[in-house]
């Protein structure tokens, strides 16, 4: 128990007057003595006189160590408490001044040193001890104070991982709260004109450190959320370069807790050093070490960001030139291939083909209409020739799209890709089918042309087909003798008749000569 | 501001779905030739911003709770 002063020695001043024998205690005697003599005191002097005693035997400062108890708190901001150890206590009260400047929060049980004086309060006839300063004892009054805060900020959930906000990527305004003239902002402004100088740097000025540094950095908070999407703010940098502990300290305040916490934009704190932690960085949405670290936090790497986008014009670039090398050899592909060096080859494969069966037909007609030939190589002659523009018209489609892409500009060659190239291939692919098609059509038609040019055509005009017994048509009169039987159709039904003249000598009738084209060829 | 972030953060965002979409192959050359350029275009206007020229620190000072009023600029830095 280190107690520096008694207050139960003031508490008997007549029993000890006599004891201490000082100089003070000899005059209160010798007052007391004059008094006993004739009338009584009244009760305010005798008080007075206590009080007269306890200012001279006293100390005007007394330190005194003590548990609080009993402590009440008043609207009135004064503090009251009972100081007590194990065998004695004494009233105590801390008024509002004084109060106000205790950092932590005075509870029971709590051990500390007090520092004031002794003093009667009167209304009550009671000594009391007047504390003007309060400090835990042990740990410092700020460390006490900083803990205090923390648990009951902690208690009401303000350290919540779950409160905390994300810090916008690419901030386009960052505010700061912070001293105009400290190391801070240089820090800051050095760091962003670094890696993020789209941002615009607001910095709202304020002291900070000393009395009004406390209440002025609160409000500067409160004054940037409240002009937040006005001023377009993204970010709030709440911070101050380093110092010592009491230098920081407005960064403990409750005032300026509460100010972060309530702040509509995600706060980053960054105070003093990396060893510096403040309820401040407790309350932030993002710790920051020191004001530089901040100004990081805040801002995305510019650095990395332009390496990113380098990245990214390589992978366009390689991209884009593989599809270009792809582009070419798919297009060297396809005009190597035979259709593209060789058109033609499809519609004259097809043409031939129509020759062919031009040919078939035209043998057939030979065969059974001798003699028509004449007529019938003028037609093939012009079914030739529809057959040749036909594909030649096609053949045309065909050589033009190929010396499109003959003479396709390198630099524009790219664009056809293997896609387009597929879309031409489809269409002359159509463009052929096409052909082929209408080729049929050709064909039917000259079938049909050939019907009509039948035999039996010739016979409505009045001709006349004679055959022998065998039904072999008689083409040389020659070769008829008398008395053979023949039959000569005409278009409409036959007529059966007997040869006159001498019989046939015996030999073998003739074979059908090579040509007789008189037969049709007389109209 | 607030504009020019979006764009800057919708213009990576693009610039990155252009350069997968390319990528994929999935879409034909003239589509693709149309997109690189496209995000060519992205990819210069994000180094803009990222290039832009340092701003100057606005200085404001906080009236009350709700006031905030310009109180000018902050000088230049004076070393380096």
């Amino acid at each position: 128990m280190a107690i520096l002063f008694d207050p139960n020695q003031a508490k008997g001043p007549r029993d000890d007057a006599d004891v201490t024998g000082g100089e003070s205690g000899r005059d209160v005697t010798d007052e007391f003595v004059g008094g006993r003599a004739e009338a009584p005191l009244t009760v305010s002097a005798l008080v007075a006189d206590v009080r007269r005693v306890l200012a001279d035997g006293l100390p005007r400062r007394v330190v005194v160590v003590g548990e609080i108890s009993n402590l009440s708190r008043p609207a009135s901001g004064h503090v009251y408490f009972s100081l007590k150890d194990a065998d004695a206590q004494i009233p105590t009260a801390m008024f509002r001044q004084a109060a106000a400047k205790v950092k932590f929060d005075p509870a029971d049980g709590m051990e500390v040193v007090a520092e004031g004086r002794v003093d009667v309060y009167e209304r009550q006839g009671k000594l009391q001890l007047y504390v003007n300063r309060l400090t835990p004892r042990g740990a410092g009054a700020l460390e006490l104070a900083f803990r205090q805060l923390a648990a009951k900020l902690e208690a009401e959930g303000l350290f919540d991982p779950a409160r905390k906000r994300p810090i916008p990527s690419y901030p386009g305004a960052i505010g700061v709260v912070t001293s105009p003239t400290g190391a801070a902002i240089r820090d800051i402004r050095r760091t962003l004109a670094k890696r993020w100088p789209a941002a615009t740097v607001l910095l709202i000025g304020v002291p900070v450190q000393g009395d009004a540094a406390t209440a002025q950095i609160a409000r500067a908070i409160r004054a940037a959320s409240a002009n937040a999407e006005r001023l377009g703010i993204d970010t709030l940098i709440v911070g101050r370069g380093g110092g010592s502990l009491e230098d920081l300290w407005c960064f403990n305040e409750e005032a300026v807790a509460r100010a972060i916490a309530e702040c509509t934009l995600p706060v980053i704190s960054g105070v003093g050093h990396e060893t510096d932690t403040t309820i401040a960085d407790m309350v932030a949405d993002l710790r920051a070490a020191t004001p530089t670290a901040a100004a990081v936090l805040a801002t995305p790497d510019g650095e990395a960001l332009r390496q990113g986008l380098l990245e990214q014009r390589r992978r366009l670039d390689r991209t884009i030139r593989t599809l270009y090398t792809q582009g070419q050899t798919a297009l060297r592909l396809v005009r190597r291939s035979e259709f593209f060096r060789n058109p033609l080859h499809r519609v004259e494969a097809f043409s031939q083909r129509v020759d062919e069966a031009g040919g078939a037909v035209r043998a057939a007609l030979l065969e059974r209409a001798a003699g028509a030939g004449h007529t019938l190589s003028e037609l093939t002659g012009a079914l030739r020739w529809n057959l040749g523009t036909l594909a030649k018209r096609r053949g045309d489609h065909l050589a033009r799209a190929a010396a499109r892409l003959a003479g396709a500009n390198p630099r524009h060659r790219v664009r056809y890709t293997r896609q387009s190239l597929s879309t031409l291939r489809r269409q002359l692919d159509l463009l052929t089918r096409g052909a082929r098609r209408a080729g049929t059509v050709e064909v039917k038609r000259y079938e049909r042309t050939l019907e009509a040019l039948s035999y039996r055509n010739v016979l409505r005009r009045g001709f006349s087909v004679t055959r022998d017994a065998k039904g072999t048509i008689l083409r040389d009169a020659a070769g008829v003798h008398g008395g053979q039987r023949i039959r000569t159709e005409l278009a409409n039904g036959e007529i059966r008749s007997t040869v006159d003249g001498p019989p046939a000598p015996k030999r073998k009738p003739k074979t059908t000569p090579p040509d007789q084209p008189t037969l049709f060829g007389e109209d | 501001m607030t504009k020019q972030k979006m764009t800057f953060e919708q213009a990576l965002e693009n610039l990155e779905q252009i350069v997968s979409s390319i990528e994929s192959g999935e879409i034909g050359l003239e589509e693709s030739i149309a997109k690189y350029a496209e995000g060519i275009k992205l990819i210069k206007h994000c180094r803009r911003v990222l290039d832009a020229a340092e701003k100057k620190i606005q200085l404001l000072t906080a009236e009350d709770d709700q006031t905030l009023t310009a109180a000018g600029e902050l000088e230049e830095l004076e070393e380096e």
